[in-house]
């Protein structure tokens, strides 16, 4: 069973942030089809639709992680896509596959396909094939070492730079209940972890097609079977855990925890807390709310918007500005996203008691993104 | 995993099923549109809104067990993010029900909202898929000037993903009968990239015989289909009650509450 879906739901969206993502997205796809429509053979058209049950099948080969049992990942596919079959087929690849996912699997929904289109198809497609081209290189011959970091930085960028979007849309949607930073923090750090599943298996998927089918990749035949050095391993590994360790504390730390009791201190709060006329329903606070708040969660609060709604900067305090790098509160931040990991892997240790092999049911029913799933 | 899974009731008959596809798309994206549009502290307003899915549902004859089902199988991240709300909006809000008022914080009125909306969105969707059948819905995207590349995508990812799971499922039952658990990671992590490989491998040529078999059948780069869209009085109506019933849900009956 999926514990993390990436998919994001109608109800961290508003109607103005979905129909402005929607059209976004619609635009780029419109876009990328007209280009893939002129430049693609039309031997590609069925090749793009079954590439997405592809995706759908290499998401059923899961990897137990080592030193988490009844842990395990898959793939996301979209970095793995772009890398093979070039950015625009796969955006209409990935576009088409959560299309399905929220029509026939009811998985994200309807208003959010907007934004589940960008955050999981068009930006891991063209940041995570961007960079991997970057790393690796034009040449015919790439090392293997080299592949890998390619492989391993494009996942992480593109998956990670997805994620990061989710907070940062319900954030202008103004349907978080909790501080942006602390959403943002904790959907950076695990999907940092999430990159590097994702980067591993995707290169294991590039060393086989290395060997067997160098000509899918645009590379020359491979001498002999090359072993990539433990010194890149390393390395990709200790870079991905201080940037987790740093990037994470960076945006943990900038908002202290008891969001709400300093809440309580602000005007408009005394307001809200002033209706105690007999029918003060639900609704006569959200009249207040709408009237006070055209972004009802972040206007409100000035001196707690993190990364949006800079236009009421000018209230902040300037020891409370964005980012704040303070010796304790990055601890603290290091400290939270420690403390949600070992929550995760221990809801994922107790889920997994019972199921050893992964049931087909639930995991074809439910999230397929870019997860940890629990066996 | 099967289409008939997900797919058993879109084919039967019904009042609901007759409706036009478009209409049908188009009401529950409207229904959608609406129920998001409610604030995050919105309950008592929601109720209404809990007709028109389950009335679909009714008289397209799909099992209340089935549409329950999928909600409960879909809801564990929801469930996470109701559950963050009470940590931390602690404001409390005055909530009447009847002659009885009481205090309330902020955070456990918008889990409530949340576990409404998801739910009534959900059975919205599974109304409008377990009436409508896929190719049906196609046929009205592509009607609705949907990019035509991106619906004959969805047409063929629907035609093979299923086969494609299975081929997924069966390829790692065999690598877990083989006892590839106990290996050490960097060789299971081999093997799924070799499994995942060569299925890209076999895939691609799939695909070609897939190209070659669509030309030899007359393909000269555009979708056929039998499938016959017509609008009729029925749908006609059927848009003006689900339009005017939105419009109550969304100002009447919040006015009516307050």
């Amino acid at each position: 069973m999926e514990i993390l879906a990436m998919h994001m739901a109608n109800e961290l969206l508003s109607v103005p942030v979905a129909a402005i993502t929607l059209l976004v997205a619609g635009g780029a796809i419109a876009v990328t089809a007209r280009r893939a429509q002129k430049t693609l053979d039309p031997e590609w058209l069925p090749l793009m639709g079954v590439m997405g049950a592809f995706v759908f099948a290499a998401q059923m080969i899961n990897f137990t992680l080592p030193g988490m049992p009844g842990t395990s990942g898959h793939l996301g596919g979209g970095v793995l896509l772009a890398i093979l079959l070039g950015p625009s087929a796969a955006i209409i690849t990935m576009a088409s596959i959560l299309t399905i996912q929220c029509l026939i699997f009811q998985d994200g929904g309807l208003l959010a396909l907007g934004c589940n289109i960008i955050n999981m198809g068009i930006v891991p497609c063209i940041l995570g094939w961007w960079l991997y081209r970057v790393v690796s290189g034009k040449d015919a011959v790439v090392p293997a070492w080299r592949q890998y970091i390619a492989a391993w930085a494009g996942c992480l960028l593109g998956v990670t730079a997805g994620a990061a979007l989710v907070p940062i849309e319900s954030a202008f949607a103004g349907r978080l209940s909790i501080p942006v930073t602390h959403f943002l923090a904790v959907m950076i750090g695990v999907h940092l972890l999430i990159g590097v599943v994702e980067g591993a298996i995707t290169f294991a998927v590039l060393a086989y097609l290395r060997q067997a089918r160098p000509a899918c990749l645009g590379l020359a035949a491979a001498a002999q079977k090359e072993n990539i050095s433990r010194k890149a391993v390393a390395l990709s590994l200790v870079i991905t855990a201080l940037l987790l360790a740093g990037v994470v504390s960076w945006f943990a730390s900038t908002k202290p925890d008891g969001l709400e009791w300093s809440y309580l201190d602000h005007k408009y709060a005394q307001a809200q807390s002033a209706i105690k006329r007999p029918s003060g329903t639900i609704d006569a606070v959200d009249e207040l709310q709408t009237k006070y708040a055209p972004l009802p969660d972040y206007s409100a609060r000035p001196t707690h918007m993190g990364a949006v709604g800079a236009e009421n900067t000018d209230e902040a305090p300037s020891d409370d500005a964005w980012p704040n790098i303070n010796g304790w509160t990055s601890l603290a931040g290091v400290v939270g996203t420690a403390v949600t990991l070992v929550a995760v892997y221990a809801v994922a240790i107790l889920l997994g008691r019972n199921k050893r092999v992964l049931g087909s049911g639930p995991s074809l029913t439910s999230g397929r993104s870019e997860c940890i799933t629990t066996i | 995993m099967h289409h008939n899974y997900i797919d058993k009731f879109s084919h039967g008959d019904s009042p609901v099923h007759r409706l036009d596809a478009r209409a049908k798309l188009l009401a529950v994206i409207a229904y959608t549109t609406v129920l998001a549009s409610f604030s995050r502290y919105a309950v008592a307003a929601l109720v209404p809104l809990a007709v028109a899915p389950l009335a679909m549902l009714w008289l397209g004859r799909v099992p209340t067990r089935f549409a329950v089902r999928r909600v409960a199988i879909l809801s564990p991240f929801i469930v996470m993010l109701c559950l963050l709300g009470p940590l931390y909006d602690r404001n409390l809000h005055w909530v009447a029900f009847g002659p009885w008022r009481f205090m309330i914080s902020g955070g456990w009125l918008t889990a409530a909202s949340i576990a409404v909306k998801f739910t009534l969105g959900l059975l919205a969707l599974t109304a409008l898929t377990c009436t409508t059948p896929f190719a049906l819905l196609l046929e009205a995207m592509r009607r609705t000037r949907v990019p035509r590349l991106l619906v004959m995508q969805l047409g063929f990812l629907y035609r093979y993903l299923f086969v494609l799971i299975d081929e997924g499922i069966r390829i790692r039952r065999g690598r877990d009968f083989r006892g590839a658990r106990r290996a050490r990671a960097t060789r299971r992590l081999a093997a799924v990239g070799g499994i995942i490989g060569s299925l890209f491998v076999r895939t691609m040529e799939r695909s070609e015989r897939i190209h070659v078999a669509m030309c030899a059948r007359g393909y000269r780069g555009e979708p056929h289909s039998l499938n016959r869209l017509r609008f009729r009085p029925a749908d006609g109506l059927f848009l003006a009650v689900i339009t005017l019933y939105l419009v109550v849900c969304r100002w009447g009956y919040p006015a009516l509450l307050s």
